[in-house]
């Protein structure tokens, strides 16, 4: 069975127990929905995810909505309002775009043969009115809406209120006064995942070396796209002032999409800044370089994550279960990830951030101490087969609600 | 000799969609919200205590001092659960904590409290033992879930200052045993080095047989 290949990280105990909570599910029809097969966090969760159900002996299904460009600039927009309100607005051609995409996925995606649907994010939430009395209808929410636009969160309440469930990272994401019942699941990585495997020494000295990285020499890594709310600037600030007493190196790892002008933008900035400075790196890599950020990840001494706003970072946890203490900005849900003091350290500024580096690159112990508690959280509390048994645990609860109310 | 039927108990959690904003707002909460959110606050960080902040022992604590309210914070902290056979006795010695306080308890604070329940489901593992090697053997197949259950909730559900296993031991006639495995300090040890505590302990007293 596939789920048995996870006792090598979390022991067979915790893998029957996972298996028991799955035993009255067997046979259950589950639909998790999304908007795209690849690329993102959400569809490499469910990429394992569905396997591991179906193991389960649950019918799991996973399904894509389609859509055109313009639909997928409108529910981008949609995300942004609901995430951070700003200088755009929802207009009334961007509601009938929505309303006809979604309309038309209504007859593509049947969603009646199932029990339980799971939609993922803004995208198919539209799919809802679909809904038969019998199903349980789950929002799987992977953004920060507490405080969305309101004309854009009145448009989607209309939606979200249909729902059975909603389920945000961490309470502080969902939006005061929805009456719908909300769980807390955060998300998690996969151990097998090209990202996380094991590598090979000489593998990960050979990706050093084709992007001339001294594997002698402290790297000090964040690995992010190209975007000004992940802060490369104030990465390279911190940078400048460590590297005044400390001789190491900076790698900023990432990319940015084709049809991203914005993150063309900062990648130029970014290149146009690291050209003034001594053992800068800054790689735009294609998004299946798994391999290869995941070498960096191994070689790095001190991985930052200097995000102005995140969801859930999964980089941080990844970088965790490679044994690195994180310096993550004290925001969304790299709080919950790093154990301030303990797996890594949560900084408030560019200066935080430079002094955190500075005491672990002075403090080696300290910080292989730290790698080692960041690897046993992630085994504990963010490796897939928790957010699994977690799904489960729901799954569960929601089939028995209506008995449990009555 | 009776049996033992290893159990477990697996949760996951629900906002309750209450936020406090003040000392006061949240002991108005938790004069009232379900004895699930006190077990969520309390006991969850029993399960994941050596993984969390070590300042203070559960989230009410560390929400305090995150505000400024140091001595609430070590107040709150030395409430220990595993002393306790029921969720209603903690609440009524948090709220009491609260009670006494002579802090402004209507200052706002920076960072709100979010009240979270643990939506608990319970599962039987097939797993039973009917002497001591079956007990270590059943032992040997559990995961952090059984084990947590039997060694901290088991209080709750049966109402007894013991833990699960230990109560075993003792009706077995295994009173010394039960007593060692009392004696395993859950705020000392993961739950990883519990249960190889565990085994080792009762492998000693088999091969002493």
């Amino acid at each position: 069975m596939l789920i048995e290949q996870y006792a090598t990280y979390i022991g067979e105990g915790n893998v029957e127990e996972i298996k028991a909570v799955a035993e009255p599910l067997k046979g259950l029809k589950v639909l998790h929905v999304n908007s795209t097969k690849l690329g993102g966090g959400v569809s490499e969760i469910l990429y394992r995810l569905i396997p591991l159900m179906r193991d389960l002996g649950i019918e799991a299904e996973w399904q894509v909505i389609k859509g055109d460009e313009e639909f997928f600039k409108v529910t981008k927009k949609i995300h942004n309002l609901l995430h951070m309100p700003g200088h755009e607005r929802l207009t009334s051609e961007d509601i009938i775009t929505y309303m006809r995409i979604t309309h038309e996925n209504l007859s593509y995606i049947d969603t009646s043969p199932y029990d339980i649907v799971f939609i993922h994010d803004p995208q198919p939430m539209g799919l809802i009115v679909n809904k038969l009395p019998h199903q349980k209808w789950v929002w799987r929410c992977h953004i920060d809406i507490s405080t969305p636009d309101e004309e854009t969160w009145k448009f989607i309440e209309m939606f979200i209120n249909a729902y059975d469930a909603i389920v945000f990272h961490i309470a502080e994401f969902a939006k005061e006064g929805v009456k719908v019942p909300k769980f807390i699941i955060a998300p998690s990585i996969d151990p097998f995942h090209d990202k996380n495997v094991e590598l090979d020494r000489n593998f990960i000295l050979s990706v050093l070396e084709k992007f001339g990285i001294d594997p002698e020499k402290p790297i000090l890594l964040q690995v992010s796209r190209f975007d000004r709310l992940k802060d490369p600037f104030g990465v390279i600030q911190a940078y400048k002032m460590v590297k005044k007493a400390y001789d190491c190196q900076l790698v900023l790892a990432g990319g940015y999409a084709s049809d991203d002008p914005e993150g063309e933008e900062v990648y130029n900035e970014v290149m146009e800044e690291a050209s003034k400075l001594k053992d800068v790196f800054i790689l735009n890599l294609p998004p299946d370089s798994h391999y290869e950020i995941n070498a960096l990840q191994r070689s790095a001494t001190v991985v930052i994550q200097k995000s102005i706003r995140e969801g859930f970072g999964l980089v941080v946890t990844e970088a965790m279960w490679k044994e690195k203490p994180v310096v993550g900005s004290n925001v969304g849900g790299i709080r919950r990830q790093i154990v301030n003091g303990f797996t890594g350290y949560l900084v408030n500024s560019v200066e935080g951030t430079a002094y955190r580096i500075r005491q672990l690159l002075i403090n080696s112990e300290m910080a292989k101490v730290m790698g080692r508690n960041a690897k046993e959280r992630v085994r504990h509390t963010f490796l897939i087969t928790r957010q699994l048994k977690d799904y489960l645990v729901l799954i569960n609860y929601l089939i028995n609600s209506d008995h449990i109310q009555s | 000799m009776e049996k033992f039927r290893f159990k477990s108990e697996v949760w996951t959690s629900e906002y309750t969609g209450i936020r406090a904003n003040t000392i006061h707002a949240f002991l108005k909460a938790l004069r009232h919200v379900h004895e699930d959110v006190i077990y969520y606050h309390l006991y969850r960080n029993i399960f994941e205590f050596h993984y969390l902040p070590l300042d203070y022992a559960n989230s009410f604590a560390y929400w305090m001092a995150e505000n400024g309210y140091y001595v609430l914070a070590e107040k709150l902290s030395v409430i220990d659960p595993l002393q306790y056979t029921n969720l209603e006795d903690i609440r009524l010695d948090l709220i009491k904590v609260l009670e006494e306080s002579d802090e402004d308890l209507d200052v706002l604070c920076d960072k709100p409290f979010y009240f979270i329940r643990a939506i608990r489901m319970a599962v039987d593992l097939n797993i039973e033992a009917t002497d001591l090697k079956t007990f270590v053997e059943g032992i040997k197949k559990i995961g952090w879930h059984s084990l947590f259950y039997h060694m901290v909730t088991a209080r709750l559900k049966l109402g007894k200052p013991i833990n699960d296993f230990s109560r075993w031991l003792e009706n077995i006639g295994e009173k010394q045993l039960a007593e060692e495995v009392s004696n395993i300090n859950l705020w000392a040890h993961t739950l990883r080095e519990v249960k190889g505590k565990l085994i080792s302990i009762i492998e000693r007293r088999l091969y002493a047989h």
